[in-house]
């Protein structure tokens, strides 16, 4: 997830046991994706039915829990409330840096209802914001007042905010580490390195066509609904429950059991909704461990969960981009050389970014990744970690190649791209986007037209593929109901809309009839989601479980209605005997399972899923040139995803995709007080997300070239693309080319004014 | 926030009793002042809850086509009155291009024009800005995108009210009660209500003295004419924001002419900036592109950008241009 998949091992030289083959499969961990290889059945006996077949899958299907979402029934980690529950909140550091030389909690804990505080012995901090103390009390009011009576006295420590400082001559170092021998201490440390520099700026430079610029992007935060945390319901008995809000439901209750001093199985995770995570919410984090800290000493439930503040400045981002790219590019289009040299921005943590050249090809090429550290938190995982960086800076360079040979933008991108997947996507996208009637596809626009429009494209690529990481239980009733659960958790994504809809599909009943239950460690184990690789995992268990299932109740049956099993059949007509002719209806032929019902346990199989998606997008965008205002007037999406397993889901992750790049490329920036160490934008007044009245026309286009029969996930590849193309769009609408997002209007009208001064 | 105390006065006089003692402040919608208090920026020891007074919350139209509005009246309120909207669309205008529509069913007109600047360094508690008692401002040699151009210095925060430049481009007068000598109200030019950094207090924005109310809003009769008016406003975010430039424009129409405008700018300086120049320039003239550029040439000719915020002069030029374009294709 982080960057294009670590590979950990080569492909195993032994032969695979009987009736397996060798297969490399993605798991997430820690928000990284990371790949394995593992042994796989050869062949599967049965697999999907065909779509065409399909009744449930395949199609436009609600979410189930839909209406407890809307009526706000559902219940959140932020909703859950228990006897005695105290409220914790964190006192964060108001500097970037400093050495923390005392913290009083006296006159705190002397305040009425307060019963904690604590300081998080942290001695020297690194990042602003960070925690530092925590409180805890019978309200939330009590709990804002115990922080301010805390006396903390702080000791002065150089701090950096940005790029341009953290690499000024001199400049305070983020880590205190001795640099090696001759080398001077630096915040900045190479990572990863690919290709051949000098041959690459030489084919930069030979080119007929070549250019060089810096194309950065800001800090983009995460900005869950729901902030990070989680209520830890805990009374000083031998059991615990603790309702996170949480990616993976998996990744909390063991930690918490150790933070809390009990069994591993006597404290359970509780997951049923959660608020957002698009990559920041994996494990106990430090307000996990603090929650369970404060149960356990007070034998009370703790309810903490992060303030808007805190989330902003302490629970993650995705990591900003400086990156210093040269392209040269033939007369026909080809690109021949690039050379990049990028600078990630995580903070204290590392950031992501793939290599370059993102998903085209070039001749001749090199990447460097550096991090350059400043004082602010980690960057983590980010829908799609990296790619979205690696997407502006290519595309805007492709672009810029483009318009300097007189090229088609459309056809400048399919020379470059080897997998035809991406020329049908394209094309269908700008079919879609109006393309050929565009008057201007290889120049720009004018400035001087008061409204101008354009029209821009990028693409997208990701794995998700699955892991045998889900078990999933089938059971049925003898009065015919339907459960099927796993542990797995739901992002908002419809996890049990398809787990339902698989079932009911296979053994012929409405969607209704069957329940999926998830969210709680007591059920079978599952991934946390991460880099799309929830539906992959989860779907072909699901698919097992219920193969299986069937298989157990015509096993069952046979015997009763003096029949083979290899003779009965299921479907919307309810079970048949095809020796006999007998018709059973669903709950008729449930009636006569033994008391107990039966139950399966499905595993993965690697044969339900693939790997592997694409994915093109097209901006147009309408420049008022008088005041800079950037209006997106349609995006269109062409994603691929092997089976759709529920287009409504998928249309909403497709347009959820675009609305966030879109977000991404107009407003979202973290905003820092260089000089005095302050955060500007720890806020949603100073921190702008796109809003209704900035949706444009959405038309998510789910590929149905893509026949592969194999469930792929796709969440991620649908943010990549979308804020290049509106960057691309603008560009050609009115010539202004904006190389740092966001593109707020500011900007765009000083580019503006400075073309006017030069015409 | 800090713990305080809550009055419930149900006449001025209650209210401005109250609000003479040391430490207690107005509260009406809440809108703004909830905000401080919780961010610590306003730490009073009691709140005076104006929303029970009565008779505070009327829209008055008068025979002779003046106009009266109380303190206590919502956006909302505002906003939604069809003949306001059909006499004086500048006020509607700038009413619905307020904030949100929760907010504005709560914001009050009095709080509105009260309201304290939203400038990042005053609004953020670590820091201590000239507006705070600090020395100097910060934003000045900091992260000024979002402050004056026209009429700064020391302070450069921008005026956040977009009712003020509209009722300022409508000769509005202000009622101010205050307790000493009992009962008196004054009523002064809303432009000369509102205080530049350099000749007030720069504590504050306007001339309101501790213990004083607000209590109305008086909009003269147009004298004999065709009257057309437009609030223009230019939000970064369409959905909600705070103007990074506005035209409140009001003219007189004689034919195909503009007999007499106002022009007044928010977003762009301390105060609602009313452009005499710019009015000079429009008188006379057909209403057209060419008129609207002096206009604005002539409007931001003495402006003075900062680091970070040269775009609003640009902006402000082209705001100018489609305010008179607005108003030539209204009747
Ligand atoms: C997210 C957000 C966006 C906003 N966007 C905009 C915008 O785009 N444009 C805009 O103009 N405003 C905007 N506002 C501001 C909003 O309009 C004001 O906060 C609101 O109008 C204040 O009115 P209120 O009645 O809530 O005042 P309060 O918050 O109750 O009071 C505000 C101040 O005025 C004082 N006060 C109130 N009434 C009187 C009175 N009668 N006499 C004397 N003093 C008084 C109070 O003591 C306090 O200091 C926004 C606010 C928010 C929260």
């Amino acid at each position: 997830m982080s960057r294009f998949p670590v590979l950990l091992q080569d492909e195993p030289k032994t032969p695979p046991a009987p009736g397996k083959k060798w297969q490399k499969v993605t798991v997430a961990e820690n928000g990284q994706e990371v790949e394995k290889w593992i042994e796989v059945d050869a062949a599967a006996t049965e697999t999907w039915p065909a779509r065409s077949e399909m009744r449930l899958l395949n199609h436009a299907l609600p979410r189930v829990d839909g209406p407890t979402k809307v009526t706000g029934a559902a219940q959140y980690a932020h909703d859950m409330r228990a006897p005695g529950m105290v409220y914790a909140r964190f006192l964060r550091c108001p500097k970037p840096a400093a050495k923390i030389l005392s913290i009083d909690t006296a006159d705190a804990l002397k305040l009425p209802r307060v019963v904690a505080a604590d300081s998080l012995n942290v001695e020297r901090t690194s990042y602003l914001g960070q925690p530092i103390a925590v409180v805890a009390a019978e309200t939330p009011d009590a709990a804002e007042d115990a922080l301010r009576a805390l006396r903390v006295e702080y000791g002065e420590l150089g701090w950096v905010l940005t790029h341009e400082r953290a690499l000024a001559d001199g400049a305070p170092q983020v880590f205190d580490k001795k640099p090696k021998e001759g080398e001077s201490p630096s915040n900045r440390v190479a990572e990863r390195k690919r290709g051949d520099r000098d041959a690459s700026r030489a084919a930069v430079e030979a080119a007929p066509f070549w250019t060089e610029q810096i194309y950065s992007l800001p800090v983009q935060h995460h900005a869950c609904l729901e902030t990070h945390g989680l209520m830890v319901d805990f009374r000083g008995g031998t059991e615990a429950v603790v309702h996170a809000s949480t990616q993976g439901t998996f990744t909390v209750h063991g930690d918490a059991a150790e933070a809390l001093g009990l069994p591993g199985a006597s404290v359970r995770a509780n997951v049923q909704h959660m608020g957002g995570g698009f990559g920041s919410k994996f494990g106990l984090g430090v307000e996990g461990q603090w929650a369970c800290e404060l149960s356990k000493r007070l034998k009370r439930p703790v309810h903490l969960l992060l303030t808007r503040a805190d989330e902003f400045l302490f629970a993650g981002n995705r990591s900003g981009a400086v990156q210093k790219l040269a392209g040269g590019m033939a007369a026909d289009g080809t690109l021949l050389g690039l050379s990049a040299e990028v600078d990630k921005l995580g903070g204290v943590g590392s950031g992501s970014y793939p290599m370059q050249p993102y998903v085209y090809k070039v001749g001749q090429s090199y990447c460097a990744v550096s991090r350059v550290h400043t004082n602010t938190d980690s960057a983590r995982a980010m829908r799609a970690p990296g790619h979205p960086q690696a997407s502006f800076g290519i595309e805007s360079l492709i672009d810029e190649l483009a318009y300097a040979a007189g090229l088609d933008l459309l056809e400048v991108r399919k020379k470059n791209l080897e997998d035809t997947v991406y020329h049908r996507q394209l094309e269908r996208a700008a079919r879609e986007i109006g393309w050929f009637e565009h008057p201007h596809r290889s120049r720009p626009g004018s400035h001087q037209a008061e409204r101008a429009v354009g029209i821009g494209f990028a693409v997208a690529t990701w794995g998700g593929g699955g892991a045998p990481t889900c078990q999933v239980e089938i059971r049925i009733q003898r009065d015919g109901s339907v459960t099927t659960s796993c542990g797995t958790q739901d992002l908002g994504t419809g996890t049990r809309t398809y787990m339902a809809a698989i079932v009911a599909e296979v053994l012929g009943l409405p969607i209704a009839a069957v329940e999926a239950r998830i969210g709680s460690s007591e059920y079978g184990s599952a991934n946390p989601s991460g880099g799309s690789t929830t539906v992959a995992s989860l779907a072909p268990a699901v698919l097992d479980a219920t193969f299986q299932a069937r298989a157990r109740l015509f096993e069952l049956l046979a015997p009763a209605l003096q029949t083979q099993p290899e003779s009965l059949r299921i479907g919307v007509d309810g079970l048949l005997d095809t020796g006999s002719g007998r018709r059973l209806d669903w709950k008729q032929a449930c009636a006569l399972l033994p008391a107990e019902g039966l139950r399966t346990n499905g595993q993965w199989k690697e044969a339900f899923q693939g790997r592997g998606v694409h994915g093109a997008q097209a901006a147009k965008v309408e420049v008022d040139t008088l005041t800079g205002h950037v209006r997106v007037l349609k995006m269109v999406a062409v994603q691929d995803c092997g089976i759709p397993l529920n287009r409504l889901a998928l249309e909403s992750q497709i347009n959820g995709g675009m609305i966030q790049a879109l977000s991404y490329a107009l407003f979202e920036e973290r905003i820092l007080e260089p000089w005095l160490g302050a955060a500007l934008s720890a806020d949603f007044e100073g921190y702008k997300l796109a809003g209704t009245l900035e949706m444009p026309e959405l038309v998510p286009l789910i590929d149905d070239a893509d026949t592969r029969q194999v469930v792929i996930g796709m969440s991620e590849a649908a943010i990549v693309p979308g804020h290049s193309a509106i960057a691309n769009a603008v560009h050609n609408a009115c010539g202004v080319r904006v190389r740092d997002l966001p593109l707020t209007s500011d900007k765009v009208l000083m580019a503006l004014e400075k073309l006017r001064t030069q015409s | 926030m800090k713990t305080f105390e809550l009055h419930l006065p149900r006449t001025i006089d209650e209210a401005l009793a109250l609000l003479e003692r040391p430490g207690h402040a107005a509260l009406a919608g809440g809108q703004d002042l909830l905000t401080e208090l919780k961010e610590h920026i306003a730490t009073p020891d009691a709140l005076v809850d104006l929303s029970g007074i009565q008779g505070a919350d009327a829209i008055e139209l008068r025979a002779d086509g003046s106009l009266s509005i109380g303190a206590g009246v919502t956006l909302a309120e505002l906003e939604k009155h069809a003949e306001l909207a059909r006499r004086w669309p500048v006020l509607t205008e700038a009413a619905t291009s307020i904030a949100s529509a929760q907010i504005r069913s709560q914001a009050t007109v009095g709080g509105n024009l009260c309201q304290r600047p939203r400038c990042w360094y005053y609004r953020n508690e670590a820091l201590s800005c000239l507006k705070k008692g600090g020395t100097e401002c910060l934003a000045y040699g900091g992260m000024n995108k979002y402050n004056a151009i026209l009429g700064g210095g020391p302070s450069y925060i921008v005026h956040p009210s977009d009712l003020a430049p509209a009722l300022v481009a409508l000769d509005a007068e202000i009622e101010i009660a205050s307790r000493e000598p009992r009962g008196a109200r004054r009523r002064i030019a809303l432009a000369s209500f509102f205080t530049l950094p350099a000749e007030g207090d720069v504590l504050r924005e306007n001339v309101l003295a501790p213990g004083e109310l607000v209590v109305a809003v008086h909009v003269p009769a147009h004298a004999a004419g065709n009257w057309r008016s437009t609030y223009l406003k230019f939000k970064e975010r369409s959905s909600f924001d705070w103007a990074l430039s506005a035209v409140a424009l009001v003219a007189r129409i004689d034919g195909a002419r503009i007999a007499e405008a106002r022009v007044v700018l928010g977003g762009v300086a301390p105060v609602p900036w009313r452009s005499k120049a710019a009015e000079r320039v429009l008188a006379g003239r057909p209403i057209d592109d060419s008129a609207a550029r002096e206009a604005g040439e002539a409007a931001l000719a003495g402006a003075e950008p900062l680091s970070g915020n040269a775009y609003k002069v640009p902006l402000t030029k082209g705001l100018i241009v489609k305010a008179l374009r607005a108003i030539g294709g209204r009747s």
